[in-house]
């Protein structure tokens, strides 16, 4: 549509960002108008943070050109973003927990003293505080310390924190994740009015009843690329979704179902740090996914099982073992395995040489008697250097010089050597690139063909699909849907992680 | 509607405070002839002095979940560089400030190295320790050597309407220090970089500068400390200051700044060293071997460290359920 100039807040032109390993903005263009609402919609990692990230200053931009009001801006630092009118609530929460509403409020830009640079005036700040929280109806003490609040005041915070200079543009990452249904009624009606003084808002949330309730215009990306621009209030549902996940699903995903066999895992209204009342199963020789948004509770579900995290309430039986309290030590004895996600923190020993990463889960075969049994050791690296096709000369290589697939093999082969028969997947293939993804497909069919029972997180919608016998969906800690790989669509889960909130409320 | 939460009006007394009472009384009753004579106080307070300025510096640097174990070496550095410079004849007055320059500049060097280049503090601040202590018995000959200037023992032991010129250059310096930390931007950065080193950054703060100034700080008043020390024995040592760092750490952490970053203050410090003093000069009087004290100072740490660790993980747990119970 034909746009007038006046209306012009920011506008991109072939934006790109690189970073190692994955293009993570590929020539993006997109405007942002003054006075609406603009949502940005994409999967997980489709590259909307690095977007946002690039116009508040956070990052800089490989390629491209922005214009702020029709002339072009450069943004070396945060504070270049910030002085020209740009605010960014962030998705993670960034505050001082010790320091007052009014010290968060004002971090970075303190007002001083008339006459004296340097010094703080703590009399104005307070009751510009005060001023802010009062306009945005917000009944808080600025007095207060943060740590004090509960997590939806802090959001409250961050909010009155990105208004409190000046501002053209507000950027918001998943504001609404952790407020109650009244905490984001009061938000909207804060955004209504920051439109109507003509700020424009950048909106990125998955949750499509509050893109049309309160967004103008819907911007989609995938795979760090721009897709599409659709009218909030006339789009087309399964369109949208269909062009956040559209992609094809290729040869990449190898699986031979078999007829699942015993019941390996089963819980028992299972409760924990960010979940409740989980109740399902795994069988051998089965795929299982669980699917959802990040921060559904689904990592910290696979955490509990393993025994990195309590269990709260409710239990589990694995391989006919019922468990109420769980340790890795104890877990790993079972036969469960955990491939964690972040795997070079949690899965391997990245200083140390392919093989003793190998037999670490497993140590007892290579002490047999207090010795290390070097030979043996060696002989077992060896094994599965061949088997899992390692990339590697011999493997008394580090693992840290190994590539992100390769390093994935690693921390399987760790796993197969200590002969575990239930194993968790977290993203497996994070990080990956294509070639070694396939590898890992293969892999994980081969051991489901073995009679291993495994259950996956997984935030590739097209993994899910590509490799399951089923799918629990998760939201908000609560599993909202089991789907058999008969229904299972992408369509389909993204409308369970996302939708259920609309339905169910 | 979000409530406000109204903050209790009863003013706290720190607990370190308590302590402090505890160990005057503790000590007047095992020697009551000995310990609670004004003497007494004026010593715990001259002494105190040393730690407090040395302190000053590391708790800036533990508010910024940093440390600096190059303190000790740089007060014996400053030391002997002024006793050797006006031995030699140069004026008091310049002699000083180089000492304090050199102080400055390990700083610069601890800075360049932590805060620029990323590098470990530990390991950094291990090397210039090693540097600084080097050269300290470098400069001196291996000796402690004696400064015959009236003016140098004034400074260490004049007084000023009867009170001592020490205790007032301290109560200057904390009162000033005071202020910063408390009324200036940089004093505002620093505890925004503390509580969140990323919070900062994503506020627009240059988290690497104001990490360099602290460190620079940080060799000022090493540096001003051991003139101090050197000035009340009208000598320097080159090994003087041996024990600071370790004893500098201690009073911030007792004084209730925690590593955790952004906690704390100078405040609690000045009490900190107070209260180390009171326990040294207390367990000297009951005949305890210096060695001995050394292990009951990191015996109170650790429990101060063990309270501080304990109360941390009930707070994040307590977060994480506050979340959950949110959704």
């Amino acid at each position: 549509m034909p746009l007038d100039k006046t209306f012009e807040l920011v506008e991109l032109k072939n934006i790109s960002k690189q970073f190692p390993g994955v293009l993570a903005l590929n020539n993006v263009s997109m405007d942002f108008r003054k006075g609406e609402v603009h949502v940005l919609l994409g999967e997980n990692g489709a590259g909307k943070s690095t977007l946002v990230k690039i116009i508040a200053g956070v990052y800089t931009k490989d390629k491209g050109e922005m214009l702020l009001e029709g002339s072009p801006v450069d943004f070396k630092r945060i504070r270049d973003a910030q002085e020209a009118g740009i605010a960014i609530i962030h998705q993670e929460l960034n505050l001082l927990p010790e320091r007052s509403i009014a010290q968060n409020i004002f971090v970075g830009k303190e007002p001083e003293k008339k006459g004296l640079p340097g010094i703080i005036d703590k009399k104005k700040m307070i009751s510009d505080s005060a001023e802010l929280l009062q306009r945005l109806g917000v009944d808080l003490n600025p007095n207060t310390q943060v740590k004090k609040l509960s997590i939806a005041q802090q959001q409250m915070v961050e909010v009155v924190k990105a208004l409190s200079r000046n501002i053209k543009l507000l950027i918001m990452d998943e504001p609404t994740s952790s407020l109650t249904k009244k905490e984001i009624d009061k938000l909207f009606e804060i955004i209504r009015k920051l439109k109507s003084d003509g700020i424009g808002i950048i909106y990125i949330s998955h949750r499509m009843d509050e893109i049309q309730r309160i967004g103008d215009r819907v911007s989609i990306m995938r795979d760090g690329e721009y897709i599409d621009t659709v009218d909030a209030k006339t789009m087309n549902m399964d369109e949208v979704i269909t062009k956040m996940v559209g992609r094809k699903i290729e040869q990449l995903y190898s699986r031979r179902y078999n007829a699942p066999g015993k019941l390996v895992l089963q819980t028992n209204g299972l409760c924990g740090l960010r979940f409740r009342n989980v109740s399902i199963s795994v069988h051998a020789g089965e795929v299982v996914a669980l699917s959802g948004l990040i921060g559904a509770g689904r990592s910290e579900l696979a955490k509990a099982l393993f025994g990195y995290d309590p269990i709260e309430a409710g239990s589990y039986t694995l391989f006919g073992e019922k468990v109420t309290r769980a340790t890795p030590k104890e877990s790993t004895r079972r036969g469960m395995a955990f491939l964690p996600e972040d795997r070079k923190a949690e899965g391997l020993i990245l200083q140390m040489p392919i093989k003793n990463n190998i037999v670490s889960a497993s140590l007892k075969k290579v002490f047999p008697n207090f010795l290390l049994n070097n030979a043996k050791e060696t002989r077992i690296g060896e094994h599965y250097r061949r088997e899992m096709r390692i990339a590697t000369p011999n493997v008394d290589k580090i693992v840290q010089e190994l590539s992100g697939g390769n390093q994935q093999k690693v921390v399987i082969s760790k796993w197969l050597a200590s002969e575990s028969k239930f194993i968790i997947f977290d993203e497996p293939t994070r990080g990956i690139d294509i070639g070694a993804k396939a590898e890992i497909y293969q892999l994980i069919d081969r051991l489901a063909g073995e009679g291993s029972a495994i259950l996956m997180i997984s935030s590739e919608l097209g993994e899910v699909v590509g490799i399951s016998d089923r799918v629990y969906v998760m939201r908000e800690g609560e599993v909202v849907a089991e789907l058999k790989r008969d229904k299972l669509s992408q369509e389909e889960l993204v409308s369970w992680a996302v939708r259920g909130a609309a339905k169910n409320d | 509607m979000i409530k406000l939460f109204s903050p209790k009006k009863r003013l706290p007394v720190p607990g370190i405070v308590w302590g402090i009472i505890f160990l005057i009384i503790f000590f007047s009753i095992i020697r009551p002839a000995k310990f609670p004579t004004l003497y007494n106080a004026l010593l715990i307070l001259r002494h105190s002095s040393v730690l407090i300025v040395a302190s000053i510096g590391m708790t800036m640097l533990i508010l910024v979940s940093q440390i600096d174990l190059s303190v000790g070496s740089v007060m014996s550095l400053a030391g002997v560089i002024t006793a050797v410079c006006a031995e030699s004849g140069m004026p008091l007055g310049v002699s000083l400030a180089l000492s304090i320059l050199v102080g400055m500049l390990i700083g610069v060097v601890n800075g360049t190295m932590v805060a620029v280049f990323r590098f470990d503090y530990w390991i950094s601040t291990f090397a210039t320790m090693g540097i600084a202590a080097g050269l300290a018995l470098v400069v001196a000959n291996g000796q402690t050597i004696t400064v015959r200037s009236d003016f140098f023992n004034w400074l260490g032991n004049g007084k000023v309407l009867g009170i001592d010129f020490l205790i007032l250059l301290v109560a200057v310096l904390v009162a000033g220090m005071l202020f910063v930390l408390g009324k200036t931007r940089f004093g505002y950065n620093i505890y925004s970089i503390g509580g969140s080193a990323e919070t900062a950054r994503l506020s627009g703060i240059d988290v690497t500068k104001n990490r360099m100034f602290v460190f620079i700080g940080s060799g000022f008043f090493s540096a001003v400390a051991g003139l101090m020390l050197a000035a009340m024995g009208s000598s320097a040592s080159p090994i003087a200051g041996a024990d600071y760092s370790f004893d500098a750490i201690a009073a911030v952490i007792i004084g209730g700044t925690s590593f955790d970053g952004g906690k704390g203050g100078l405040a609690g410090t000045v009490l900190g060293a107070v209260l180390l003093r009171i326990l040294t000069l207390g367990l000297n009087l009951m005949g305890i071997p210096p060695t001995w004290q050394k292990a009951i100072i990191g015996v109170v740490i650790v429990a101060i460290i063990v309270n501080d660790v304990l109360g941390e993980r009930r707070r994040k747990t307590n977060e994480s359920r506050r979340v959950y119970s949110n959704v």
